[in-house]
């Protein structure tokens, strides 16, 4: 819990005239109030465009034509979605996407912590090349490296497979990830790693029993963006996969944009809502490893 | 960090020189295969309609149930990215057997060498079903570097129940004069409705097509592709009459200038604009969007002083010069082209077949239908527009003539600094 | 307790120890790195250095087309490449504007969500969408927000009684503004996310020990919260800044780089894509890739003295 929260705690100052206790609980639910507000015009700012979506989704043509746009459909009506899946084949394709973002997810977070752990704590020549190494990988414009790596990839017999896709995406994950779990590892006291290690307990022990719990919302959010970076990814996919059965779900959804700015609009909005169901789901799964709750129990411990 | 830097760009000097430069693709010959061997091809099709998609696949199924030797494997692409998509696969010598694009853009990786010479394998009915001048836009000096199959020419829609609301007279006959449009648009503005609709987002492929009505060609094209520039008053007509409905007679909805042609779409059909000028293509959607009751036609072609000649860049098919199987590629191709098989593709997308029988069996098929008559009327006028063949025209484009047309239909910039400013940065460029 | 509030990495055991310690150290560094090192050797280096070396030499598209070693040749043509300087000063712009206010947009929304607030896990997951559409749809559905005529944007406007016909994508004034909107709402998941999750790492009782010394609610945000979050901030923003300047697929949608929205990686996207022109672009990725470095180099440098003062 931070800054702005727990009220209750700081009741316990006792003695108090009641007059000032009383102004500042007052004081207390007014900020309380606020909270909410601005809690509600964030979630609007950014949840109303899911609305857009999901209405576009179960309009008509004419509706979504239409000078005079309603919020609503006039009629829920499923013929976009019987439209996309037909169209796209959008099934496989997300089973695809789904194979790709979780082997990129796993292999990226495995290999990233130990390298990032090393990062954070150890200073060795290793941490400026490799600092040197994620900021330059991620600056050179990554369009400009396409050619070259699917050509590095072609005499590997890796060109139009899923497993040439988890390989590149992991690669182009891995320094996002090992840079931003190395500042959630730099943000743990290293005392922490002392006393555990003062205690008798072993290097391991430490890092299993006291690191790891703590680093768990920074991992969390340290998959989620392999997730999403590889769910979303688009253009190496087009080049690198040519078989429809094996074609990901970015690259059918771009099957509803045609030329000169021509949009199948209805179909799109379907297409994208299915394929944005998986990741809401496995968000709202996965929003509650965001909370750690941990550190005091291991300060106190 | 700089030590770093200079650590990592030593390892990878030892690669480059292990593996030679990437970007060197090897040149190959276009094979002749040996003709019992079975083969698959690859077609990467950037159908986007649904009756498109469909016609496309009934002409492969007819294709391979003919020839069990030679089969065709339809891939669908998508126009949004078919040319990065293609610049990758060239270089990686990865591109599909049968490539589908449009003349303009094909044109640069016909003067790269990535394309086959389909002019040996083409039957001599399909050669003299298409008109010379289209031929030409897809020739460099004697390859044909594609097969043009269907165009887009630029038409006016009209609302009729506001030109009859307005008591203005639907124009007919065989040519609308722009004084007429202009005529008509300011008849129809009346109470915040504008007489015009026109999504001019990308305005040079717009302006430069419709130049030929005036005789204003913009490029003197030389066989190997320099090109000069000649920016006159043939030119810049086009802007010029489009700028004046703008401004001058505000019987022009200068918003619809910077927006695309799918953006207008709903105040067209929402009555706010009594026309609508766009790609003929936009004929469809409208027929899929419109409300129940909304009357609309398709007006004569528009025509300049050079009459109602138009540029056209006409989608195509390609084979990649290091095809395994060039002769058969081309060999579908030349089946593709049959006027059966255009007039479906046509009918689809309402294109206008670069085939002569092809748009006689197209306006056949849909005589009675709105606006037909009329679009393939216009078609009859499509030239290809010269500026296409010019190297560096992409180039210029982009980096000039489009932000500089943006800019005059802003009214940010006069006609005259439109004028010295285009031709300024073709220099640039050139 | 208070001990705990030391800083993040903290000064090393005394002298005499080190020598010996840090040897097993290095070693055991590098074992750490091993797994990550091997798909970075194997794939990532190359392209990368190859990549690089393109901005030295006439690479160009064509079959069969040979390059030749060119040296600063090209650097020499971009100094006089107007438009690409050009483009380069809206990068920063852009860069810097949908940076500074994603942070701080997204700290705020962090700090919300991390407060106990009622519907705290719907808020969390909604917070998500924009990082779950594929930025394709993103841009598409801007636009029609954004349409001068029938868009939600200037519907609202009018209804709040202000000026309801502003063509944001379509003015040389607005279209800079709107696209940057668009950018701070597309990254907003990104940050927060990180930045909650750093939150959650932060030690209650350091806030329950200020408050018993009877430190204010702002105090308390800029000595506990704003030093104990620093790294993560600084991770966040550097990768913030980067992808920002890297990024052109949702401005190619909703502009394709008209009325001044011409991102300097468009530009080189252009100048590889659609005229061939490999090692200009390459050049141009190399520029890009000093002048980032430069100004990461004053941020990371600023921070790290910070943390030591």
């Amino acid at each position: 819990m931070s800054v702005i929260t727990d009220a209750p705690r700081a009741q316990d100052s006792g003695g108090q005239d009641d007059d000032r206790s009383r102004s500042r609980r007052t004081r207390r639910r007014v900020w309380r109030a606020l909270q909410y507000v601005a809690l509600v015009l964030f979630v609007c700012f950014l949840g109303f465009p899911l609305l857009f979506l999901v209405t576009a989704a179960f309009k008509t043509q004419q509706e979504l034509q239409s000078p005079d746009p309603q919020l609503l459909p006039a009629q829920w009506n499923l013929d976009n979605f019987i439209g996309a899946i037909e169209r796209a084949g959008l099934g496989q394709a997300a089973l695809n996407s789904l194979v790709v973002a979780l082997a990129t997810t796993l292999i990226v977070v495995v290999v990233s912590l130990p390298a990032a752990y090393a990062l954070a704590r150890f200073q060795t020549r290793l941490r400026g090349l490799a600092t040197g190494w994620i900021l330059l990988s991620q600056v050179f414009p990554f369009i400009l490296i396409i050619i070259p790596l699917f050509l590095m990839l072609r005499p590997l017999g890796l060109n139009n497979t899923l497993g040439g896709l988890v390989v590149v995406y992991v690669v182009w994950s891995l320094p996002f990830a090992l840079w931003m779990l190395r500042g959630y590892v730099a943000a743990i006291p290293s005392e922490l790693e002392e006393a555990g290690a003062m205690d008798g307990a072993s290097r391991l022990r430490v890092l299993v029993s006291i690191i790891m719990p703590l680093l768990g919302p920074g991992l969390v959010a340290t998959a989620l963006f392999a997730f999403i970076g590889s769910w979303n990814e688009f253009f190496f996919a087009l080049v690198l996969i040519k078989d429809e059965a094996l074609q990901t779900l970015p690259q059918r959804l771009a099957l509803f944009v045609g030329s000169e700015g021509q949009v199948a609009l209805g179909q799109l909005a379907a297409g994208s809502l299915l394929a944005c169901i998986p990741s809401l789901v496995f968000f709202a799964i996965i929003q509650r490893r965001l909370t750690s709750g941990l550190l005091s129990g291991a300060v106190k411990g | 960090m700089h030590r770093s830097i200079r650590a990592v760009a030593g390892i990878g000097a030892c690669a480059v020189l292990l593996t030679g430069c990437a970007f060197g693709g090897g040149g190959g010959a276009a094979a002749t295969s040996d003709p019992d061997e079975e083969v698959t091809l690859t077609f990467q099709s950037l159908a986007f309609q649904d009756a498109t998609i469909q016609a496309t696949q009934d002409i492969v199924d007819t294709w391979n149930a003919d020839h069990p030797e030679t089969q065709v494997e339809v891939v669908q692409g998508s126009w949004d990215n078919v040319h990065d998509q293609l610049v990758t696969q060239f270089q990686g010598g990865e591109a599909p057997d049968i490539i589908h694009n449009e003349a303009s853009d094909m044109t640069g990786f016909a003067q790269d060498g990535y394309l086959a010479d389909l002019s040996p394998y083409l039957s001599d009915d399909v050669v003299d079903s298409v008109g010379e001048g289209l031929w030409e836009s897809v020739t460099i000096g004697d390859a044909v570097f594609a097969a043009p199959t269907v165009m887009q020419s630029y038409v006016v829609f009209a609302n009729t129940a506001m030109f009859e609301e307005a008591g203005v007279e639907v124009p007919t006959g065989d040519e609308l004069s722009w004084d007429a449009l202009r005529e008509a648009a300011q008849q129809l503005t009346a109470d915040g409705r504008f007489g015009v609709g026109w999504g001019l987002r990308q305005p040079t492929a717009a302006f430069m097509n419709l130049g030929l009505g005036f005789d204003g060609t913009y490029f003197d094209v030389a066989d190997d592709g320099s090109a000069t520039i000649d920016v006159g008053e043939g030119e810049l007509a086009v802007p010029e009459a489009v700028h004046a409905m703008a401004y001058d007679d505000a019987s022009l909805d200068p918003v619809t200038l910077t927006q695309s042609g799918g953006d207008v779409l709903p105040g067209f059909l929402g009555g706010q604009y009594g026309m609508y000028v766009g790609g003929s293509y936009l004929a469809q959607q409208i027929a899929d969007s419109a409300p129940e009751g909304f009357e609309w036609t398709v007006l004569p072609p528009l025509a300049g002083s050079a009459g109602g000649v138009q540029g056209t860049s006409p989608q195509t098919l390609s084979v990649p010069a290091e095809s395994e199987h060039a002769d058969r590629a081309a060999e579908f191709i030349d089946f593709f082209m049959q006027p059966e098989n255009l007039a479906a593709i046509g009918q689809g997308d309402c294109l206008i077949p670069a085939s002569e029988p092809a748009r006689a069996d197209l306006a056949s098929a849909t005589e009675g239908q709105t606006g037909w008559t009329e679009m393939l009327a216009s078609g009859e006028t499509l030239e290809a527009a010269p500026f296409q063949l010019a190297s560096g025209y992409p180039q210029w484009k982009d980096q000039y003539a489009t932000p500089l047309f943006q800019q005059y239909l802003a009214n940010a910039i006069t006609l005259e600094e439109l004028q010295q400013q285009l031709a300024d940065g073709w220099e640039q460029v050139g | 307790m208070t001990t705990v509030v030391a800083r993040p990495e903290a000064p090393t055991p005394p002298a005499p120890a080190r020598r010996g310690r840090r040897g097993r150290q290095d070693w055991s560094a590098y074992l750490l790195f091993v797994p990550a090192m091997i798909p970075i050797l194997a794939f990532s280096v190359y392209p990368l250095v190859q990549g690089i070396l393109l901005g030295f030499t006439d690479s160009q598209s064509g079959l069969g087309a040979v390059t030749t070693f060119t040296g600063v040749e090209n650097y020499v043509r971009l100094l006089d490449y107007d438009l690409f300087w050009q483009s380069f000063g809206i990068g920063l712009i852009w860069a810097f504007a949908v940076t500074i206010i994603q942070f701080v947009a997204a700290l705020c929304l962090a700090l919300l969500l991390n407060a106990n607030l009622w519907g705290q896990g719907i808020a969390r997951t909604i917070a998500l969408i924009p990082w779950a559409m594929p930025p394709v749809i993103i841009a598409i559905m801007w636009r029609f927000m954004l349409h001068p005529t029938y868009g939600a944007i200037n519907g609202g406007l009018g209804a709040l009684g202000l000026p309801d016909d502003t063509n944001w994508l379509g003015t040389a004034q607005w279209a800079l503004p709107a696209v940057i909107v668009v950018g701070v709402w597309a990254g907003m998941p990104q940050t927060t996310i990180t930045l909650l999750a750093g939150l959650q790492g932060i030690d209650d009782q350091l806030h329950e020990a200020a408050q018993i010394d009877g430190a204010s609610v702002w105090q308390r945000f800029w000595n506990i919260t704003i030093p104990g979050l620093r790294p993560v901030i600084v991770a966040i923003t550097t990768l913030d800044f980067i992808n920002n300047f890297n990024s052109f697929a949702l401005v190619y949608v909703l502009t394709a780089g008209a009325y001044g929205t011409m991102l300097p990686m468009l530009f080189a996207y252009n100048e590889a894509f659609r005229y061939g022109n490999f090692g200009l672009a390459s050049a141009m990725g190399n520029v890009i890739v000093i002048v980032i470095a430069a100004f990461l180099f004053v941020y990371l440098r600023a921070q790290a003295k910070a943390r030591t003062a």
